[in-house]
C-alpha cells in the first residue's frame, strides 16, 4: 500500500508540476479572501481591540488562516462531479485500487507544495513584520498538526461526499458551494468565531463547522487555551470526522447500486 | 467582403501573407475602427445562443437563487464589520448596501457576456481554437469578447440595481438628475474598466500559454471591490486606484449615487475608462501578433 501511495503522489506532484503557474493562480486567490478580510479588520480595529482582538491578533490570525485552509481544503467535490457526469469514473472503478486513493494522494501532493509556498512567505514576512511573528511554542505547534491532520481528513470526506451526489443531482457542485458560503462565517473565514453572534458561534461549534478550520487557526494562534478546551476540540473533530466517513460510506454503497455508467 | 477576402485580411494583421494585389485594398486597421461587420455576426450569434439558452430554463432559477445566496452572504458579512463598528473607511452601512449592489451588477455583466465569451480566450490560445475565431472575417477582438452570452445571469444586474435602489431608500436619499447621469456615465465606464482587465489578462495567455485558469486571478482581486477603497490601507489603496483600477469599478459608481463625488467625477472615470480601454486595446493586438497558431 506504501508503494502504491508513494506512486500515486508521484504521479500526481509531476501532473501539478507541469501546471505549476495554475497552481500559483489558486493560491493567490486562496490567500486574497484573508488578506480583505485582515484588511478590513484591520480598519475597524484601529488602535483599539475588538473582542479581544488587536491588529496584531487579526494579523496572526489571518495568516494561520491562510496557512491551514490550504492544508486543509479539499477540491474532490469538482472532480467527482465531473468523473461521475463525463463517465470518468469508470476506468477508476475497474482499477484495482479504490479512487479515493487517487485523490487521497492528488490531495496530498497539492497541499504540500501550497503550504510550503505559504509557510515560506509567512516566515519572510515575519521577518520584517512582528505582528504576524507566533511564539516559540512546539507543544502546540505538534498539536496542531493533529488538528490539522483531522480537519483535512474532514475537509476531505465533506467533499468527497457532497461530490458523490451526482450520482443523483446534477448540482452536486452546487451544494458544495451552499456549503462553502456557509463556512465563510461558522467555519471563521471570515473573522474570528469569538466576534460572532454568541449564538452562531454556538451553532459553529455544535455543528462541524469550527473542526473544519477555526479550531486549528485558534491552536496555532493560541486563542484555545487549557487541556480541557484543546481534548474537547479534539475528541469534537474525531465525531465529526466519523459522521462523514460515515456518510461517505452510505453515499458510496448507495450511488454506486444506482450508477449507470455514462460515456466510453 | 467575402470569407476568403476577411481570412487573409486577418493573415495579414498576423504579418504572415504577402499582401496579394488581387485583393481589394482594405482601409488601415486603425486601434478604434467600427467593426460592424462584427456586429452582423454577432447578431447571429446571439439568435441561436438565445434559442439554446431559452431550453434550459431551470437554470434561470438556479442563477436567481445563486444570487441572493450570494447577495445574503455579502449582507451578513457587512453586518458582522458593523456589529463592530459604525462606519468602515468613513461609510455608513447602507452606503456600502449601495456599492455591494453596484458590484451585483457588475458581476452580472461579467457572468453574462465577460466570462463565457473572452474568458474562454486562454484555453483557445493553448488548444490551437483561436485559429477558428482568426479565420472568420471579423475584429477579432469584438468577436471573442461578445459571440456568446449566458442570458440569466442578466438577472444579477436587475437584482444588483435592486439593491442599490432599495439602499439608497433606507439611506432617506433621492439622486438628483445629476448625480443619476454621473451614475449612469460612471457605471458604463466601470463595466468599460472590468471588461480591460479582462482583456489584458487574456492577453498575457498569448505569453504565458500553460495558463488556462487566468480568469481565476481576476476572480481573486475583484473580491477587493467589494468594499470602498477608503477602507483599505494606504498601499492597498494605491493598488487598487492606480494599478488594478478596481476602485473604479464600484466605489465611484456608488459614491456618485450617493452623491459623496460631485457629478463631474464621472468624466474622469470616463477618461480612465477610455485609457483603461485603449492600453487593453494596444496589448491585445501586440499578444496576436505573437501568435502563431497550436491545432494541426
Amino acid at each position: 500500500m506504501i508503494r502504491r501511495y508513494a506512486a500515486l503522489i508521484r504521479n500526481a506532484w509531476l501532473v501539478d508540476l507541469q501546471y505549476r503557474a495554475s497552481i500559483v493562480l489558486w493560491l493567490l486567490w486562496g490567500v486574497t479572501e484573508p488578506a480583505i478580510a485582515l484588511g478590513i479588520w484591520w480598519a475597524i480595529a484601529g488602535e483599539g481591540q475588538i473582542a479581544g482582538y488587536a491588529r496584531a491578533d487579526f494579523a496572526r490570525y489571518f495568516f494561520a488562516v491562510m496557512l491551514i485552509n490550504q492544508l486543509t481544503i479539499a477540491w474532490d467535490s469538482w472532480y467527482l462531479d465531473r468523473w461521475i457526469r463525463d463517465g470518468d469514473l469508470n476506468y477508476r472503478l475497474a482499477r484495482p485500487l479504490h479512487p479515493a486513493h487517487e485523490a487521497v494522494a492528488e490531495n496530498l501532493a497539492y497541499k504540500a507544495r501550497t503550504a510550503s509556498v505559504i509557510l515560506v512567505v509567512w516566515l519572510l514576512v515575519a521577518v520584517v513584520w512582528p505582528a504576524v511573528r507566533l511564539p516559540l511554542a512546539p507543544g502546540r505547534w505538534a498539536i496542531t498538526a493533529v488538528a490539522v491532520l483531522l480537519a483535512a481528513a474532514m475537509r476531505f470526506f465533506i467533499s468527497f461526499t457532497t461530490g458523490l451526489l451526482a450520482f443523483w443531482t446534477t448540482r452536486a457542485t452546487a451544494i458544495m458551494e451552499l456549503h462553502a458560503g456557509v463556512s465563510l462565517f461558522l467555519a471563521g473565514r471570515i473573522a474570528p468565531l469569538a466576534l460572532l453572534p454568541p449564538a452562531v458561534a454556538g451553532v459553529a461549534g455544535a455543528l462541524w463547522f469550527r473542526s473544519m478550520l477555526a479550531f486549528p487557526v485558534d491552536l496555532l494562534t493560541g486563542a484555545v487555551h487549557g487541556t480541557d478546551a484543546i481534548v474537547r476540540g479534539l475528541v469534537g473533530q474525531l465525531v465529526w470526522l466519523a459522521v462523514w466517513i460515515g456518510a461517505y460510506r452510505l453515499a458510496w454503497t448507495r450511488g454506486l447500486r444506482k450508477y449507470g455508467a455514462v460515456g466510453g | 467582403m467575402t470569407n476568403a477576402e476577411g481570412g487573409t485580411r486577418n493573415a495579414e494583421q498576423q504579418g504572415q501573407v504577402d499582401q496579394p494585389a488581387t485583393v481589394q485594398r482594405m482601409k488601415p486597421a486603425t486601434l478604434f475602427r467600427v467593426p460592424t461587420s462584427a456586429f452582423r455576426v454577432l447578431g447571429a450569434f446571439w439568435r441561436l445562443n438565445l434559442a439554446e439558452e431559452l431550453q434550459y430554463r431551470a437554470n434561470f432559477v438556479a442563477s436567481v437563487l445563486g444570487t441572493l445566496f450570494s447577495m445574503a452572504t455579502a449582507l451578513l458579512t457587512l453586518s458582522l464589520f458593523f456589529h463592530h463598528t459604525t462606519s468602515l473607511g468613513g461609510w455608513d452601512y447602507w452606503e456600502i448596501v449601495v456599492l455591494l449592489g453596484v458590484f451585483n451588477a457588475l458581476t452580472g455583466v461579467i457572468e453574462a457576456v465577460l466570462r463565457p465569451g473572452i474568458g474562454q480566450l486562454a484555453g483557445e490560445v493553448r488548444s490551437g481554437e483561436l485559429d477558428l475565431v482568426l479565420v472568420k472575417p471579423v475584429d477579432a477582438q469584438g468577436f471573442v469578447s461578445f459571440r456568446r452570452l449566458d442570458i440569466w445571469r442578466f438577472t444579477d444586474v436587475v437584482l444588483g440595481l435592486g439593491l442599490a435602489g432599495y439602499a439608497l431608500f433606507r439611506l432617506g436619499q433621492t439622486p438628483s438628475l445629476g448625480q443619476l447621469a454621473a451614475f449612469g456615465l460612471s457605471l458604463a465606464a466601470a463595466a468599460v474598466v472590468v471588461y480591460a482587465i479582462w482583456v489584458v489578462l487574456m492577453s498575457l495567455a498569448f505569453w504565458f500559454v500553460s495558463v488556462e485558469n487566468i480568469a481565476v486571478l481576476f476572480d481573486a482581486v475583484y473580491e477587493g471591490a467589494r468594499y470602498p477603497v477608503s477602507a483599505y490601507p494606504g498601499a492597498l489603496r494605491f493598488l487598487f486606484v492606480y494599478l488594478i483600477p478596481i476602485a473604479w469599478t464600484t466605489t465611484i459608481p456608488a459614491s456618485a449615487l450617493t452623491g459623496r463625488l460631485r457629478p463631474e467625477f464621472a468624466l474622469a472615470a470616463a477618461l480612465v475608462a477610455g485609457l483603461a480601454f485603449a492600453l487593453a486595446r494596444a496589448l491585445w493586438r501586440a499578444a496576436l501578433r505573437r501568435y502563431s497558431g497550436a491545432s494541426g
